[in-house]
């Protein structure tokens, strides 16, 4: 290289980025919680989905299009000028997930939402966590403030590991937003430590 | 705000990868969609400026919408979404601008759970940020 070449200036500083995935059912309130902490209103993104991706049976619904799209979406935390979090936003029919290996890849852990009236919706999104060893708290929406079960009730009915904090709130409360990404982190430090815990 | 996620029609009228002249993938493929592009100013003025002339390295409007959004750093999902194509095709845009020197990637954090869990430094950067909400 030319001793003479001149030094290019510097780029500006690009933060860099974790992600943080929010899961559960259909309409269990995924967007609502990622614009209750998000900065911006929540940002919607789109991936394309080819007819040989999906199985047959699933396409009732569908045009005849040989692609078409399932969306995302997704807000964002300013962390500190080198720190961004994302918020993504699952999409809440499970026959998508197969192609969200991009999402998964990286997460620091997930929010499952769950709604104690239909429990069973958010079993698909403990299932995909567990499964992938991704850290992840579980929040119990009280929205619609008829939650009848206690606690416990809760965690038996959806066989949570004890170590697996579950918060209940309203998740269009920004403080409640905030709480359960509270809760995600200090999850997050204690694996940390008991796996960095010298053994014997 | 409606609740929620699903919507399976794309509202585009153009095929979706005539926008990237029929490829249908980028040339390396490790952009994320949390990678952070950050336009170079000084190469993408000069690329700017050349205008509308014919040739390989000519940008296209979208092109030059990316190179716009990115004088603020931005995710890929957020470009993605700022152009209102899938992440797929907008991948393939900006591998375009990436190999030309016109946009810089900044690859996410590692989260590496086999070596012992998260940096404990990162969480704690977070924790701090996120109390301020």
């Amino acid at each position: 290289m030319a001793p003479t070449a001149p030094t290019p200036p510097a780029p500006p500083a690009a933060p860099a980025a974790v992600k943080i995935l929010i899961a559960g059912g259909f309409g269990v309130g995924k967007t609502t919680l990622v614009g209750s902490v998000s900065e911006v209103a929540p940002l919607r993104t789109e991936e394309l989905l080819t007819r040989a991706s999906v199985g047959v049976d699933d396409l009732s619904g569908v045009d005849s299009k040989n692609t078409t799209t399932v969306a995302l979406d997704f807000g964002r935390i300013t962390v500190n000028a080198d720190l961004v979090v994302y918020l993504f936003g699952t999409p809440g029919q499970e026959r998508f997930w197969f192609m969200w290996n991009d999402l998964v890849n990286g997460a620091l852990g997930g929010i499952v939402i769950a709604d104690t009236r239909r429990l069973d919706t958010s079993f698909a999104s403990i299932d995909f966590f567990e499964s992938r060893g991704i850290p992840f708290v579980v929040a119990i929406n009280c929205f619609h403030a008829h939650n009848t079960r206690t606690p416990d009730e809760i965690r038996a009915a959806l066989d949570l590991d004890p170590q697996v904090p579950m918060l209940l709130g309203d998740v269009r409360e920004r403080s409640f937003g905030r709480d359960l990404l509270l809760a995600l982190v200090d999850h997050l430090m204690d694996l940390s430590a008991v796996r960095a815990a010298p053994v014997g | 705000m409606s609740d929620e996620d699903e919507d399976d029609s794309s509202g585009s009228m153009v095929r979706p990868y005539t926008i990237t002249r029929g490829r249908t993938a980028p040339e390396r493929d490790n952009l994320t969609l949390i990678t952070v592009l950050t336009t170079v100013e000084e190469e993408a003025r000069v690329a700017l400026a050349r205008g509308s002339r014919s040739g390989p390295r000519n940008l296209q409007p979208e092109h030059r919408m990316i190179l716009n959004q990115c004088r603020r750093p931005a995710a890929v999902a957020e470009v993605a979404a700022g152009l209102d194509l899938p992440v797929s095709v907008t991948k393939i845009l900006l591998d375009d601008l990436i190999s030309q020197g016109l946009l810089l990637a900044r690859a996410p954090l590692s989260v590496a759970r086999a070596s012992g869990g998260v940096d404990l430094g990162l969480l704690t950067a977070v924790r701090e940020g996120l109390r301020r909400l």
